[in-house]
This record gives structure tokens, C-alpha cells and sequence, in this order.
């Protein structure tokens, strides 16, 4: 295994999705590391994850906070991504009152549009703010929609077009969901290929030889929140 | 079973009244709400035809807005009618027995008003099916469409029960057990929300339960004065103005407890109880509660009865209102341009199904009332 020092880390985490792809699903444990030292508060992740899920105006699904830390005259700045952090015991789950959204046995909390009757409650109860209501709002007008805003956008592999407020995913919870879509593919996240200071770091927990399970088992990792007892599987180098 | 003078008037009730209704005597109060009823409806029309994003202002950070309050204040006032109903045949039968008719209609109905309220706040509302195909049973909205469904099945059977005179202790108890876990689920359904501090409070489920009562009785008190105005029996309002001033006390002190912890938590979040301090005790302890309760102190007869009514449903409206909505004002992850505070107002949309839900009541219990439907209850002989 080549280590992260002479080889692409892009190329490392490629190998570790492979690796795991093979694996039957329920041994496999998505999880994304994020290391806040090399995020340089870019968005570009921000912008990649909303062009590869299509999503309308006012939905991020990978926010990027900028944080002042300190007082004056010892003052610095960090910047914080947040994706949904596919909690191992999330307060969304537990409210759904109809298990439109529930957790997979590889651990991503998945919606199902299909199945959502956009009651919001998974909003209320979500601590992070991760989750937005797709009320049905364009960038270019009703009128004047593009193609890319009404196509499909291939979440959850399904061919979901937001061509009336009646069809999901308009009316229903939205959310990150580490792109299903593109990792059951061989791809890596979206945001993971796009970060500019090579900060998120995406794979495997349960093999020991992944990228992601040698960083996280350090001592500088923190969760957000964790002290609400939702064990976040996104972890933050600091 | 009977369907015409027990569950509606009368045929030739109806037609009666639908004479009168077409000559312009029908009353002044039900031209009104029919055409609040016809303007709300338009409103209501429109979200489901342009949709939320159009009509609603709503958001991700305000998920919850006056339709799901609206829905709080007509379900815990359906809650408030059923607890009137049991307190009033438990401990005043012989006041209170002419009005259980009218007490449950109004119960029944502002049940399904709350209900029309929240399916037009749903992103998907026909997909509703999914509670029966996909339950959840961690769910606390979950279980509130459970005991909701059962409180409407209850009041109707005590509905028509009353309606024929074949009274039962059973039903009397059933039709308060099942109200209380409802209203106890739904003020779980906020309080069980650990992640949000202006709702998590195991006190919760208490105080919604005796706003409901509070409300309830409120709607209840109107009748009766009216009903009191009418027969000259001024004794058959007293138990509501009882009733009222230990409702207007229970919250009181419920309030007082919930800004207490709240304001004294340090962590995040809790600040909302520092920020709504003084709305919290000048509106919503001293105008909505200590004022209808002096005027009932000091003014015995039935226009104050009407009077500190109103103000009760007028200022626990709006209280349900700040309870859902204020919840949001701290958001939980702040980015980008969002303000520190979050703010919202409702739409015009919103207020018409507002216009739409209270319309409905009013009409309905005004039409049925008109047509002599509680008429039946009036002759009971005899207690439980
Ligand atoms: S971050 Fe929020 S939406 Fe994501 S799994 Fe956790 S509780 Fe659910
Ligand atoms: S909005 Fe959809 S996913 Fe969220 S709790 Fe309601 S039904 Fe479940």
C-alpha cells in the first residue's frame, strides 16, 4: 500500500473504494474525514456536490462555515465543512414517522422520495441543520426553467425530474448522501474529487487498510456535536 | 342507524333553514364565515395548485410555520372540549348536561379544522397512506396519527351517543383517556425534540395539555354564554367560568416552570428564553393570562364570559403560533449570508387557511346550530 506521502491521495482513496466495493455491503462502513488544517474555505465542494445534484436554490448539501476564532489580538479563521454527517444514531431516522428515511447496512441515512410525505420533521430534529425542504424554487423562474434544473440527477440511482411540485423530489426532505450514486459506480464523492487542498477523505471504515481508518484513529480527530449522542461518522482532523 | 337529526339535522330541518338561508335571514355571522369559508378556499386552492414555493414562507430553516401552529391550536382546542365535556358531566351535570352535544360537536370539528391545516402544510399530503404501509413506531407524529385517528373515533361514537340519549360511563372515560395520550403525544411530538431548546422540555406534553384545556373551554364558554343568553339560565355558565380560571392558572404556572428552566440552561441554543423574555411574560403571561383572568374575577356575567373567551382563543392562537416558529430563531448551523436570527412572517397563503379552518367551524357549528341539531340533547332527563 503506497503511503499518502508518494502517492495521489485521489488515487489512494480510488484503491480503498475499490477494495471495499468488493466486499458484500453490509461489511462495508461509509464514513468521511475531513481534515480542517488543508480546507482552505474555497467552496468548491459546495459548488461540485449542487452541479452533480442539481440541487435548487437555497439547498446545500456541503456547506462550507467560516469560523472566527479567538479574540482579538489572537484571532485566526477555520473553515468547516458540512455534510450531512450519516450519523450511526441520527435523530432523523428515529422521527420519520413514515421510515421514508432510514439508515442502510453500510451506513449511509438515505431518503426515499418516493415514500417522503415532506412533513419536515427530520428538519426539526436534525442537531447539524443538514437537511433542507425542496419547496419547488428554480434559479432561472418558473417560467424560464433550464433542462438542468427540472433533469434527473441520479441521486439515489433513481430518475426522480423536478418537473411539477407535485413530483419528488419537490415537496420532500433532501439532503447528502456521501453520492450513493457515484460511489456503488467506483466513483469517489463529488466533493472528495473536488477539493482543492485535498482536505475529505472518503472510504471504508471497517478495513483496517484504508486511508480514511489510519486517520481517524488518531488523536487530533473531533465530532461536531458529539455530546448530543448521535455519533456523527464524519470525523474532523484538527 | 339514524343518520338524519343524530349525526345531522333533520330533512326537514335543512330544508327549512335553506329557506331562511335564501330569503337572507339566515344570520349575519353565517354569511360572514361562508365567505371567509369561500376565501380561505381560494387560498387553500392555491398552494395545492402553484405549490409551496410559491404560496409559502416556509423554508429550511423555518420547516414549520401558522399552518402547523394553526393545526396545534385547533387540535389542542378539540383536546380542551372533550376535557370540558368530562369535567362538566363529572362535576356540574346538572349545568352542564344540555350543552354535552354541542361541547363534543365543537370537539369534533375543530379536530378535523386543525387536521385540513396541517395537510396543507404536507409537501406530499397524498401520500398519507404511508402511515399505514410504512409505520414508524419511534416516531412521536407516528403515534399522534394513531391517537389522533382514535380521539375522532371516539368522538364520534360520544357524539352520537349523547345525540341518543344512551349515555355510558365507559365512553365518558374512554373519550377523556384517549384525548390525553393524544394531546400528551403531541406535546411529546415537539418535546421530545432534544436538539431543539425552545421545545425539548418533558413539560411539554403537561402544558399542552392544559392550554388545551384552557382553549377548549374558552370555545366551550362562548357557547354556553349564548346558550346562557338565550334561556336566561345564568347559572349554566358558572362551571365555564370556573373552569376558565383554573385553566388560566394551570398555564400560568406551567409557563412560569418552562421559562424558568429554559433561562436557567447555559447551553447553546437556550438563549431563545433570554431573547423572548419579555414577549414571553408581558403577552404571554400577563395579557394572555392574568388579564382574561381578572376580568373573570371581577365581571360575573355572560359579556365577560364572551369577552375573556375571545382574548383566551385569540392569545393562546397566537401563543401556539410563537411556540412553533419561535423554535427556529437560533438556527442550529449558521452559514453564508443567513442572518443571526431567523425570522419569519407568514404569507398571505397561509393566513387564508387560517381564514379557511375557522371559517369551516364557525359555519358548520352555526348552521347545525341554527337547525335545532343540539335541540335533542336539551331534553335529556337524568345524569350518566
Ligand atoms: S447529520 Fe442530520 S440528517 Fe444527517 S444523519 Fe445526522 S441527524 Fe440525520
Ligand atoms: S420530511 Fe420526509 S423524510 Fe423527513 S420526516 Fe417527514 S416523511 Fe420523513
Amino acid at each position: 500500500m503506497p503511503s499518502p506521502e508518494d502517492t495521489d491521495i485521489l488515487d489512494i482513496m480510488r484503491a480503498d473504494l475499490q477494495r471495499a466495493l468488493k466486499k458484500p455491503r453490509q461489511q462495508r462502513r461509509w464514513a468521511m474525514a475531513i481534515d480542517l488544517k488543508k480546507c482552505i474555505g474555497c467552496h468548491a465542494c459546495t459548488t461540485a456536490c449542487m452541479s452533480e445534484n442539481l440541487t435548487p436554490p437555497d439547498i446545500h448539501y456541503r456547506p462550507v462555515k467560516e469560523e472566527e476564532l479567538g479574540e482579538y489580538p489572537n484571532t485566526g479563521m477555520r473553515f468547516l465543512p458540512r455534510p450531512c454527517m450519516q450519523c450511526d444514531a441520527p435523530s432523523c431516522t428515529q422521527v420519520c414517522p413514515v421510515t421514508a428515511t432510514y439508515k442502510r447496512d453500510d451506513g449511509i441515512v438515505v431518503i426515499d422520495y418516493e415514500r417522503c410525505i415532506g412533513c419536515r420533521y427530520c428538519l426539526v430534529a436534525c442537531p447539524y441543520g443538514a437537511r433542507s425542504a425542496d419547496v419547488g424554487h428554480y434559479y432561472t423562474g418558473d417560467f424560464h426553467t433550464k433542462t438542468y434544473e427540472v433533469e434527473n440527477s441520479g441521486e439515489y440511482g433513481k430518475t426522480s425530474k423536478r418537473t411539477s411540485h407535485w413530483r419528488s423530489p419537490i415537496g420532500n426532505a433532501r439532503k447528502c448522501h456521501f453520492c450513493i450514486h457515484r460511489i456503488e459506480k467506483g466513483e469517489l464523492t463529488r466533493c472528495s474529487t473536488t477539493c482543492l487542498g485535498s482536505a475529505t477523505i472518503f472510504g471504508d471504515i471497517n478495513d483496517p487498510q484504508a486511508l480514511i481508518t489510519k486517520l481517524i484513529n488518531k488523536s487530533n480527530v473531533m465530532k461536531y456535536k458529539e455530546e448530543l449522542g448521535t455519533k456523527p461518522m464524519v470525523f474532523y482532523l484538527t | 342507524m339514524q343518520i338524519y337529526g343524530v349525526l345531522i339535522p333533520k330533512k326537514e330541518q335543512i330544508s327549512g333553514y335553506l329557506k331562511e338561508f335564501q330569503q337572507g335571514k339566515g344570520g349575519v355571522l353565517v354569511y360572514l364565515s361562508l365567505v371567509g369559508l369561500l376565501v380561505g378556499g381560494v387560498g387553500v386552492g392555491c398552494i395545492f395548485m402553484l405549490g409551496h414555493g410559491h404560496t409559502i414562507n416556509t423554508s429550511s430553516y423555518v420547516p414549520w410555520g401558522l399552518q402547523i401552529s394553526t393545526y396545534v391550536f385547533f387540535a389542542l382546542v378539540s383536546g380542551g372540549c372533550i376535557f370540558t365535556n368530562f369535567i362538566g358531566n363529572m362535576f356540574f351535570p346538572h349545568h352542564y348536561r344540555s350543552l354535552a352535544s354541542r361541547v363534543i360537536f365543537l370537539g369534533l370539528i375543530t379536530a378535523i379544522a386543525g387536521f385540513a391545516s396541517l395537510a396543507s402544510e404536507l409537501g406530499h399530503v397524498e401520500r398519507m397512506y404511508m402511515f399505514l404501509l410504512s409505520p414508524n413506531p419511534t416516531s412521536p407524529m407516528f403515534w399522534m396519527s394513531v391517537w389522533y385517528s382514535a380521539d375522532i373515533t371516539i368522538l364520534i361514537i360520544e357524539y352520537i351517543h349523547i345525540q341518543r340519549r344512551r349515555h355510558s360511563k365507559g365512553m365518558l372515560y374512554a373519550s377523556f383517556v384517549i384525548p390525553v395520550i393524544t394531546y400528551c403525544s403531541l406535546g411529546s411530538l415537539f418535546g421530545a425534540v432534544g436538539t431543539m431548546p425552545y421545545y425539548y422540555s418533558s413539560l411539554l406534553p403537561i402544558y399542552f395539555l392544559f392550554s388545551g384545556f384552557l382553549t377548549g373551554n374558552a370555545l366551550c364558554a362562548i357557547v354556553a354564554a349564548q346558550q346562557s343568553r338565550r334561556t336566561g339560565n345564568q347559572a349554566a355558565m358558572k362551571p365555564f367560568m370556573r373552569m376558565q380560571k383554573i385553566g388560566l392558572a394551570s398555564v400560568f404556572v406551567l409557563t412560569f416552570c418552562r421559562i424558568i428552566v429554559g433561562l436557567s440552561s447555559h447551553q447553546s441554543g437556550y438563549e431563545i428564553f433570554r431573547e423572548t423574555f419579555f414577549q414571553n411574560v408581558v403577552f404571554g403571561m400577563l395579557g394572555a393570562l392574568v388579564g382574561p383572568f381578572m376580568i373573570l374575577m371581577y365581571r360575573r356575567t355572560s359579556a365577560a364570559l364572551i369577552f375573556s373567551s375571545v382574548l383566551v382563543l385569540i392569545t393562546q392562537f397566537l401563543a401556539r403560533l410563537d411556540l412553533v416558529v419561535e423554535g427556529f430563531r437560533v438556527p442550529v448551523f449558521r452559514v453564508y449570508d443567513m442572518p443571526e436570527r431567523i425570522s419569519y412572517f407568514p404569507s398571505i397563503f397561509e393566513m387564508l387557511v387560517v381564514v379557511f379552518s375557522l371559517s369551516a367551524v364557525a359555519l358548520i357549528y352555526i348552521v347545525c346550530e341554527k337547525m335545532g341539531l343540539f335541540e335533542i340533547a336539551e331534553t335529556i332527563k337524568g345524569g350518566h
